[in-house]
């Protein structure tokens, strides 16, 4: 008797549990998985979205294996992931160090600031900063002039356009990043700092045994988080430089997407959107592992 | 188990409730009441100032009759429009009834075939009435695929009180034009303002150089490319020489065709075109713009694209021939409705007896520049694949950006257009 009643207190909560997952599945499997899957059927088709699908097989993959073009995208692609997130996860540890050691007034103000960037519009930060990066008449050329530098070409360049969107999307980020570093700094116990204190370890060597090591969940998140956010950056080099110049700015997805809209290749895009999405799935899993296993 | 399956059932059900939800109904179950009424879709690309006029045009034709009832829906970004908008609609087989479309666009989908044959529904004479440039643009496989309303024209706009203040010749020949050039770039003034992004534009402004010299991309059947001739590596050379020289900016804050770089004093010169009179007369009164003929090189001869949007009929849509009527009454009838537009763009239309009838109006300010320097080199803009525009652009972009020589630039996008000829 009293089993059975527990056995439908276990079902009931089970039910309810699916109830309140059930509006979000239904939306993951309409505009998430049902897309992916739909993205890989349509990769297996030569499809311009204008006359109908004709199959062929793996044909795009085949094609995408000689694209030079893609796989200079790929590469750029890693290169911008290579600059970014190291700096990104750099800098707002860095800074969320520096904050939590202020005092509470200061802290509260300066967190704001690091963060107004992260509320505004990507595509509007992306113009403010295009403003900034004027090469004749730019704020950042009139300050490097005052102060007797070369003037810079910024993002009509192709040694600078990468760089400078980088700098970008890092102003963007760092603030929301370095909360969250900040919240789990703030969780370590002050006791460990202090026994460290009597023992007559320094701040870095403090920050090097304690801080470090305990943030490494928090690490891990973010650096995946991170990575995965720059393999699929778009939205700001699209408004910045559309890949330009001379190429020197397109990612991958921005690649993806000139197939896609501009030339009409819905299915060798859809392709190609299928490797990016196992490239980002690999280095994904990896880093899980990695970091996982070391803990 | 039991429970597992129930909720899974839950689940479909709304799986599927969304599905339908999302694909929505198409056209014909319009609850406008009367059933004989046909309702259209009509969609294009317009600046605000020129989307009332479009407004006003399909209001008048929904009260003039009561078979088919236009609905108008505009975009106001031409890249939105044209890469996003029309080809995820036509995609998911919910394109427009009537759609407009650019020289860039048109042969993509005239290759797809969704353009119907508009030869049928043009009044008798009138095509006789279109410059046969403007129809030969619009003609695929024989058959007309779409309504050309309008031309664009390209010009060298300048700064006057700029060219005075420097004592600088306006520039007749390509050798003046880059020494003005020279002359009026400053620190905060760029010398010539030339596109920089890829994409037609880019190269809509650059065949006109090419052109003055008799320079062509394709062969005359366009089956094999011929784009590593001298005239093309010329006129590569010519324009990256601008970018190399830091005259024309790497990168523009307004758009590229937009007068406002030289209106509010960021540039002394720029190539834009017809449209370009509208935003001075309405934005920048007080501004002194001059304007001549692009320049042309040594032994060479005027040449200009003529651009333009054109209006096209959905092939798969339920009612063709109403769509095609409407696009006939509103620019191949009467003629003062296609003059009203061409003057609210500053456009040219594209039918003589309207360009008669506006006589006095291109004889007006700039515009008497453009009908008597400029209108008769005009060539309709060419059209290519997408694949072939964005081949040029690049090659255009290594020139600009000191990659490669005129020379190695024109060889790479030679070899590019033809493979993209030979995977057709």
């Amino acid at each position: 008797m009293k089993r059975m009643k527990k056995n439908r207190r276990k079902r009931n909560e089970v039910l309810t549990a699916y109830g309140f997952l059930l509006p979000n599945l239904v939306g993951l499997t309409v505009f998430v998985f049902f897309p992916m899957i739909y993205a890989f059927y349509v990769s297996l088709h030569d499809w311009n979205a204008l006359s109908p699908k004709v199959f062929i097989g793996f044909d795009n993959y085949v094609e995408m294996a000689s694209d030079k073009r893609w796989w200079a995208s790929v590469g750029r692609t890693f290169l911008f992931t290579l600059i970014y997130v190291p700096a990104l996860y750099c800098l707002s540890l860095f800074f969320a160090v520096i904050l939590n050691n202020l005092k509470q007034k200061y802290q509260s103000i300066a967190r704001t600031m690091f963060l107004l960037p992260f509320a505004i519009t990507s595509v509007i930060s992306a113009v403010i900063w295009m403003f900034l990066y004027d090469p004749r008449n730019g704020v950042l050329n009139q300050l490097l002039s005052s102060l007797g530098f070369d003037k810079l070409e910024f993002l009509g360049s192709t040694n600078q356009a990468l760089v400078s969107i980088v700098v970008v999307i890092l102003w963007i980020n760092i603030g929301y990043n370095m909360i969250i570093f900040m919240a789990s700094i703030k969780e370590i116990p002050k006791d460990y700092y202090e026994a460290a204190k009597i023992d007559g370890a320094s701040a870095w060597r403090a920050f090097r045994s304690i801080t470090f090591p305990l943030l490494r969940g928090t690490s891990t998140f973010i650096l995946i988080v991170t990575m995965i956010a720059s393999f699929t950056v778009f939205d700001q080099i699209m408004v910045m430089t559309s890949g330009g110049p001379a190429s020197s700015t397109e990612v991958s997805v921005l690649y993806i997407y000139k197939q896609a809209f501009e030339f009409l290749n819905m299915g060798y895009a859809s392709a190609l959107a299928v490797i990016l999405f196992l490239i980002i799935f690999i280095l994904s899993l990896a880093q899980l592992r990695l970091y996982t296993k070391k803990g | 188990m039991k429970s597992w399956k129930s909720v899974m059932t839950v689940f479909f059900v709304f799986v599927l409730a969304f599905i339908g939800g999302c694909s929505g109904s198409s056209g014909e179950s319009d609850s406008s009441g009367d059933p004989e009424v046909v309702t259209l879709n009509f969609w294009d690309f317009q600046y605000d100032i020129h989307q009332e006029l479009f407004q006003e045009l399909v209001d008048e034709y929904n009260s003039i009759q009561d078979d088919v009832k236009i609905e108008y829906a505009s975009f106001g970004n031409s890249t939105d429009y044209s890469n996003t908008k029309l080809p995820v609609a036509f995609a998911n087989k919910e394109g427009p009834d009537i759609f407009m479309t650019s020289a860039g666009d048109f042969k993509k989908y005239a290759d797809a075939g969704v353009m119907a044959d508009l030869s049928p529904y043009f009044p008798e004479g009138v095509l006789k009435d279109f410059l046969p440039s403007t129809i030969d643009a619009v003609t695929y496989k024989e058959k007309i695929l779409a309504l050309p309303f309008e031309m664009e024209l390209l010009g060298l706009y300048y700064n006057k009180q700029m060219l005075e203040d420097k004592n600088v010749k306006v520039p007749e020949t390509w050798d003046e034009l880059l020494d003005a050039a020279r002359k009026l770039s400053t620190d905060k003034v760029a010398g010539l303002v030339l596109p920089t992004d890829i994409g037609p534009y880019l190269n809509f402004i650059w065949y006109p150089f090419q052109l003055q010299q008799g320079g062509s991309i394709l062969n005359e059947d366009g089956t094999k490319s011929a784009f590593n001739s001298p005239e093309n590596v010329k006129a590569l050379d010519y324009w990256g020489t601008f970018f190399q020289e830091g005259l024309a900016p790497s990168k523009l804050q307004y758009g590229a065709g937009d007068i406002d770089n030289i209106a509010t004093g960021s540039a002394a010169m720029q190539i834009s075109g017809t449209w370009a009179i509208a935003t001075l007369d309405d934005k920048f009164k007080d501004f002194e713009a001059g304007l001549v003929p692009i320049p042309i090189p040594d032994n060479g001869k005027h040449a200009s694209v003529a651009g333009g949007w054109k209006l096209a009929v959905n092939s798969n849509s339920e009612h063709v021939e109403e769509a095609a009527d409407f696009i006939m009454w509103a620019f191949a009838e009467d003629t003062s409705r296609p003059l009203k537009w061409a003057k609210a763009k500053s456009a040219y239309p594209a039918r003589k007896s309207v360009i008669e009838e506006g006589q006095e109006y291109y004889k007006t300010g700039l515009r008497k520049i453009f009908t008597e320097e400029i209108y008769d080199s005009a060539t309709p803009e060419p059209q290519y694949s997408a694949e072939v525009v964005n081949a040029i652009g690049e090659g255009l972009q290594s020139v600009m950006f000191g990659d490669m020589s005129g020379e190695e630039a024109a060889e790479t996008v030679h070899e590019k257009i033809q493979s993209v000829l030979d995977s057709k």
